[in-house]
């Protein structure tokens, strides 16, 4: 499973890296670092529910 | 009120941020028994943040606005709305007749805007659904070119940007002067300053505001007369859709009362716009933005499942706003009346990052056309250590 963030269109609101710490950060400029390429099984579900947060749905979650 | 973890079936009353934030929360949390998720929408959950921007300029796809698909293992009941709730039989009852019984339950049915018109009285426009949202654009492209915009706070402002963005003339009227309750008078000054210069009319109506014509064509308050106009918007706050706990002896008019831990009774927990938060026997305030929903759809799933002891989840004061080429962020409470301590202006004319200070403690940030991770903005706002 992967996350694409729709790089751009980030606004740095931080809403998934506070719901799933170990699949997000942030950078310097508030925009979104997503910490794993491709996504351990063990975290995809935290993953997802990051990329749910996101109040401008720039998370895409790819099964 | 701990639930066994063996086949057991929640029941989550909504489809937005809250409603799928507790759905993930209790996966999150180890909780392997059914999740239904019961919205009266048609369309999958969505953000309504890009509702007032794009979607209602008609720029962009209102598709982009759905949340990433639920996995299998949560059902997802679109059109279904909730007529009733039964504590003692633990039971929902769908229009239709329907009966969903449960062992926990969630309620996130949000709010609804808050509307104007007199009874029968057709042709208002408000901004809550995504179908509300594709009225305006579908108005838009009909070739409206004038607004009535009722009421001044974000969402108005915002709906108001979105308008001159398009060529429409519009008039934002409010009892009150624009934003000021929201952000300080400092604030409010700045981002009213911007609209102005977009174009944007501003008039006050302290005795309120009444439509005019069928289908509405104005509105009409004794300070402003009739002001007649193509689109008449309201964006004068919302209602909690609470009547369908009638009789349960749950539920107030202001609101779902929950605790500190999101819980409303044995069994149920709350999350999101229908809540209030309860102050002693008093109701409380409600903190209608999407942090607020996502934290308290994470509590309400922790409190029902039990796994964790149910801990109060901790109000993070950030919101923003994003109108007439300004992107606001807000960390904390703003004074009314008191101007910053501190301003650091960037390279760009209009970006800035202030600070306001009470008593030798910060108390709120703002972040203006600037971009910093959003920790920082939560440090200097004294909401982070």
């Amino acid at each position: 499973m992967r996350i694409e963030a729709e790089i751009g269109r980030c606004e740095g609101h931080g809403m998934c890296a506070h719901v799933a710490p170990e699949v997000y950060a942030l950078d310097d400029e508030g925009e979104v670092v997503l910490l794993h390429p491709d996504v351990p099984p063990e975290l995809a579900a935290k993953a997802e529910a990051g990329a749910r947060a996101c109040p401008i749905a720039v998370l895409k979650v790819i099964r | 009120m701990a639930i066994p973890a063996a086949r057991q079936k929640t029941v989550i009353v909504g489809g937005s941020i809250a409603a799928v934030t507790a759905a993930d929360s209790l996966r999150l949390q180890g909780y392997d028994g059914s999740i239904v998720l019961v919205s009266e929408e048609s369309v999958p959950p969505y953000s309504r943040v890009p509702l007032s921007k794009g979607i209602l300029a008609g720029s962009q796809d209102p598709a982009t606005a759905y949340l990433p698909a639920l996995p299998a293992d949560i059902e997802l009941r679109l059109g279904a709305r909730a007529r009733s709730l039964d504590v003692a039989g633990r039971l929902v009852t769908l229009d239709g007749g329907e009966r969903l019984p449960y062992d926990g339950l969630i309620i996130a049915t949000g709010a609804r805007a808050r509307r104007l018109a007199a009874a029968g009285q057709t042709g208002e426009l408000a901004v809550r659904t995504i179908g509300d949202a594709q009225a305006v654009a579908a108005r838009l492209r009909a070739g409206a070119r004038t607004a009535v915009v009722v009421g001044a706070g974000f969402l108005g402002m915002e709906v108001a940007s979105s308008l001159v963005s398009q060529g429409v003339a519009v008039t934002v009227v409010d009892a009150d002067p624009p934003l000021e309750r929201l952000v300080g008078r400092w604030l409010a000054g700045l981002m009213v300053a911007a609209a102005r210069e977009h174009g944007v009319r501003f008039s006050r109506a302290r005795d309120g505001v009444r439509l005019v014509g069928d289908p509405v064509a104005g509105i009409y308050s004794t300070e402003t007369g009739v002001v007649e106009a193509d689109l008449v918007i309201s964006a004068v706050g919302d209602l909690p859709n609470v009547e369908w706990l009638a009789g349960t002896g749950l539920a107030r008019q202001a609101g779902l009362p929950i605790d500190g831990c999101c819980r409303v009774a044995p069994r149920i927990t709350a999350a999101g716009d229908v809540t209030v938060r309860a102050i002693g026997s008093a109701a409380g305030r409600r903190t209608p933005h999407w942090t607020s929903a996502v934290e308290q759809g994470r509590a309400a799933a922790n409190a029902l499942t039990g796994t964790e002891p149910a801990t109060p989840y901790v109000a993070d004061p950030y919101f923003w706003t994003e109108q007439f080429g300004l992107n606001v962020k807000i960390s904390g409470q703003l004074p009314s009346s008191t101007p910053p301590a501190s301003i650091e202006r960037g390279t760009d004319l209009s970006s800035l990052v202030a600070q306001w200070v009470t008593g030798g403690r910060p108390v709120a940030a703002v972040s203006v056309n600037h971009r910093m991770p959003i920790r920082k903005l939560k440090v200097l706002s004294g909401v982070l250590g």
